[in-house]
């Protein structure tokens, strides 16, 4: 018997699961006068300056897709995670998810979906663990024999077991997410949104919960959108990258894609044989080209180089010529510095 | 419907791992009414009647008041402005339940946990040090342990009202502060409404703070008996009606318009 066995109504979907068109949220922000005088005016007569903290989205998710959705701080994320699961009304455009509008259909929409703020916990503060796990079976509507098998099956793969009889309180913070991932997935949604799920954690419960995601994403075809800063849940994880800057899509495609647009840089690791070779290294490879280069301590380098200036072969055989050397290591540029670029540039 | 059980259930758990907060509850109610039995005492000597209240009944009124009060008092409104400020608001929106049931049943599960833990106690020594009258029939203090369940659903549908203001207006600690002081004098805990101006009285007639005690203990004492009692509870229940469907209507809108702290 298979572990996880697909939910019905899951076959032969071929429009996305979520749709998103134009979507636009705008916050009314009240702008404060300075000072003491600024404060007494502003009890008469209040300033509003609105922002657009989500400004015209287009985004499907098709079924089964493992999507990142990341940006900086105040891009936008959350805000259009909480459009999707239908906790914000969006000021215009539209989505449909599963089928339904979030907003307006929220009592149907929501049995289909799982949500987790990293931020927040979803259980129930004071009480034990398996209580709010109860208490969810029963609004989700779960059989007891159904809770009964996933909760084995969330126990095996999460390590809950000695967890459930814990006040949630009391938990740190990676056994507190793991059970809070496990309340999401409860009633076998469709959609799962998780806000970043492993802010904070440590590299254990990190590599716990990616491990517990790839699999129901893989076995039950379960549609996930992640949100983090940890770009090595992404690298991980998502197939499908979406980067969100000041409201607006700025890159919606797969991660090797990415960096075929943008990882011009690569970099080369040399691990020299003395520490009198350090300098031969410099006048091996002279200056400009487009090649730089940074000691790392004595007798290791980084060679940047942009790989549209020179090839790779060219600099290997230029320093193994003339320099004595132990090692050498090709590395792909880290997509925490495209993404960094992206941030601070743009595409 | 089972999953509202369930809310009053964990209630019932939630609380129970607070066992202090209540030791101190107890201590508090006993040391309200016996300032107000002195007081009243002091009143009293000089005439044996005010306002129709003879003291051996007003003292019985200022007890039950806060005995009762015991049971139906929650803080659904605090509890809500806490989980706005916090964020913890979209947790509810997230689930498939209805947000006003949900509070409700918290408020039954906790109220039951109060009842065993709580106004027993209480009443077991505020009638062992005080003149406490035990209820003017024995179909007044059925008629009144009615009455006390619907000021119970009164109650906390008020609370419900006013957290639902901190949708919209992020910090409502000064509502929350208000309505509890108009909780206390308009309800009739701190005196009977027949106490006040005959403008006010009226004024107070067309509002549903005096359900909540003054009601329940103008049966209890006999004032208020046989069809006028039953009259009595179903303007309670109408009351709960009403504050049933305003609090739908007020949550409807404001989660309309919710911008949600954070993120």
């Amino acid at each position: 018997m298979p572990i996880f066995s697909r939910l019905p109504g899951h076959e032969g979907v071929t429009v996305p699961i979520i749709e998103a068109r134009n979507l636009r949220k705008e916050f009314r922000v009240f702008k404060r006068r300075e000072g003491v005088w600024g404060a007494v005016r502003d009890l008469f007569h209040r300033d509003y300056v609105t922002l657009a903290a989500v400004d015209g989205i287009n985004l499907n998710v098709e079924e089964g897709e493992f999507l990142g959705y990341i940006g900086p701080n105040g891009a936008g994320k959350s805000t259009t995670i909480k459009m999707m699961t239908g906790i914000l009304v969006p000021t215009s455009g539209e989505i449909v998810a599963a089928g339904l509008d979030p907003y307006r259909d929220r009592t149907r929409y929501t049995k289909t979906i799982g949500v987790v703020f990293g931020q927040r916990t979803q259980l129930w503060w004071d009480i034990a663990v398996i209580e709010s796990f109860k208490l969810l079976r029963r609004i989700y509507d779960v059989s007891t024999e159904d809770f009964r098998q996933r909760l084995g099956l969330f126990g095996e793969l999460l390590g809950l077991d000695e967890l459930l009889h814990t006040p949630v309180r009391k938990l740190s913070l990676g056994q507190r997410m793991r059970c809070d991932i496990a309340a999401a997935l409860l009633h076998y949604p469709r959609i799962v949104f998780l806000d970043e799920p492993t802010i904070g954690l440590d590299v254990v419960a990190k590599d716990r919960i990616r491990e517990f995601l790839k699999e129901i994403n893989r076995t039950m075809k379960t549609t996930i959108l992640l949100t983090t800063h940890d770009l090595s849940d992404i690298e991980e994880l998502c197939r499908r990258i979406a980067i969100i800057d000041r409201g607006r899509l700025l890159y919606d495609g797969t991660l090797d894609g990415l960096r075929r647009r943008l990882g011009r840089f690569n970099q080369i690791l040399v691990h020299l044989h003395d520490r009198h070779s350090g300098l031969q290294l410099g006048q091996a490879l002279g200056s400009g080209n487009g090649i730089q280069w940074e000691h790392l301590d004595e007798l290791t380098c980084r060679i940047h180089y942009n790989r549209e200036q020179v090839s790779s072969a060219e600099i290997i055989r230029k320093i193994v010529n003339q320099v004595p050397v132990r090692d050498i290591f090709i590395e792909e540029q880290p997509i925490e510095e495209i993404i960094k670029t992206i941030y601070s540039r743009g595409l | 419907m089972l999953v509202y059980f369930e809310f009053s259930r964990v209630a019932f758990l939630k609380i129970l791992s607070y066992r202090l907060r209540y030791f101190t509850g107890i201590l508090t109610y006993f040391v309200n009414v016996s300032v107000y039995y002195f007081i009243w005492r002091s009143v009293y000597s000089a005439s044996s009647d005010v306002s129709g209240y003879d003291l051996g009944q007003i003292v019985t009124y200022v007890a039950v008041g806060w005995i009762i009060r015991s049971f139906y008092f929650n803080n659904i409104d605090r509890d809500m402005a806490a989980e706005v400020m916090e964020g913890k608001i979209a947790i509810n929106l997230i689930k498939p339940v209805d947000t006003q049931l949900m509070y409700l049943s918290q408020t039954i599960g906790e109220s039951c946990f109060r009842f065993v833990m709580f106004t027993l106690p209480i009443a077991a020594l505020l009638c062992f040090v005080y003149p406490v009258r035990p209820p003017a029939t024995f179909l007044s203090g059925l008629l009144f342990a009615m009455s006390c369940l619907l000021a119970l659903f009164i109650f906390a549908l008020l609370n419900f009202l006013v957290g639902t203001c901190a949708l919209q207006l992020q910090s409502i600690l000064g509502i929350i502060r208000a309505k509890y002081f108009i909780m206390e004098f308009m309800s009739g805990l701190l005196l009977p409404i027949a106490f006040f101006p005959r403008s006010l009285q009226e004024v107070m007639f067309y509002l549903p703070f005096q359900h909540v005690s003054y009601t329940p203990l103008q049966i209890y004492l006999g004032r208020v008996a046989g069809a006028a009692a039953v009259r009595a509870l179903g303007i309670q229940t109408v009351w709960v009606a009403i504050l049933y469907l305003l609090g739908r209507l007020h949550w409807k809108f404001s989660i309309a318009r919710l911008s949600i702290q954070g993120g």
